[in-house]
């Protein structure tokens, strides 16, 4: 039997110093040149399942309580949950080890189907305020909080962590087919603020600081 | 002039985002003593406001939600209420 390989649809021109094999997927944790940041980091390789039920109250996937609330996000264990609507909640496994996928039929994996992308650092939402007329710094909202909406044009999802001078950051998430067009369109936006690939190890050490 | 609808999920949002859903029309016909000439009215006749209507839209570039508002069709912004005034 052959070993199965997955490929992300992200592609960045930059070379990976560190790789690391994770499961199918061959996993950049650091490029070369780097930079100083703002960062865009590639975490399609990160399990992002779909949760849909009609009672969404008595739910509780890796035992965090989903909020009440559609479009309010919560942070924990390096879980991501996302109240879309009345019925459905996204799910970003962002940070920690491999994660099992519950077996109830409420859930389904979307891993393969997106991209799943980073964006952090000083100036992030001057970035994202090229690409999307979204406010993502938000100022009245909680973070973090999700936006269900166009970016670059595209229907994304997209959620704002921090907007904490260096510490700001959006996760963003959309269908696989965009990618290489998102990817460069973010990367021609963020050009004149610095934005450059980072690995996952950038990543890693953002969220764990927030 | 630009549209904002505001979608019960999300908020108000550029109109680009949303697609049109047509005139709110009320229930579906019952089927008992449905015609064609009624079903044929009741899918493809539509009143045409030159004011304050209902009518359905969806959500297509953010949650994915039907929902209905009232628009002016004469200067093309939502409304609160069927009532409401400038």
């Amino acid at each position: 039997m052959k070993d199965i390989k997955r490929y992300s649809a992200v592609e960045f021109k930059a070379t990976p110093l560190k790789n690391q094999k994770r499961g199918d997927w061959d996993v950049v944790l650091e490029y070369h040149g780097e930079g100083e940041g703002p960062w865009l980091v590639d975490l399609s390789h990160r399990t992002r399942l779909d949760l849909q039920s009609s009672d969404l109250a008595t739910k509780k996937p890796f035992g965090i309580t989903i909020p009440e609330t559609p479009c309010r996000s919560v942070l924990e264990k390096g879980m991501l949950l996302n109240r879309m609507n009345r019925i459905q909640t996204s799910i970003y496994h962002l940070d920690g080890e491999t994660i099992d996928i519950p077996e109830e039929k409420e859930y389904t994996d979307v891993t393969e189907a997106t991209i799943f992308v980073a964006i952090f650092g000083s100036r992030v939402f001057s970035v994202c305020e090229k690409l999307s007329n979204l406010d993502f710094a938000g100022e009245n909202k909680q973070t973090p909080f999700l936006f269900q909406g166009p970016f670059s044009h595209v229907p994304c999802q997209i959620v704002t962590l921090s907007r904490e001078a260096e510490k700001s950051g959006v996760v963003l998430t959309c269908s696989r087919g965009y990618g290489k067009h998102m990817i460069d369109g973010i990367l021609h936006a963020g050009e004149e603020f610095g934005l450059t690939p980072a690995g996952e190890a950038r990543f890693t050490s953002w969220i764990n600081n927030l | 002039m630009a549209l904002t609808i505001t979608c019960p999920i999300c908020g108000k949002r550029n109109g680009y985002e949303f697609r049109y859903g047509g005139e709110e029309k009320g229930p579906r016909p019952d089927q008992k003593d449905l015609t064609p000439e009624s079903w044929c009215d009741y899918v493809h006749m539509n009143r045409c406001v030159a004011g304050i209507q209902q009518e359905w839209w969806f959500h297509r570039d953010g949650c994915g939600s039907w929902f209905t508002i009232f628009r002016d069709t004469t200067t093309n912004l939502e409304k609160e209420t069927p009532e409401a005034k400038e």
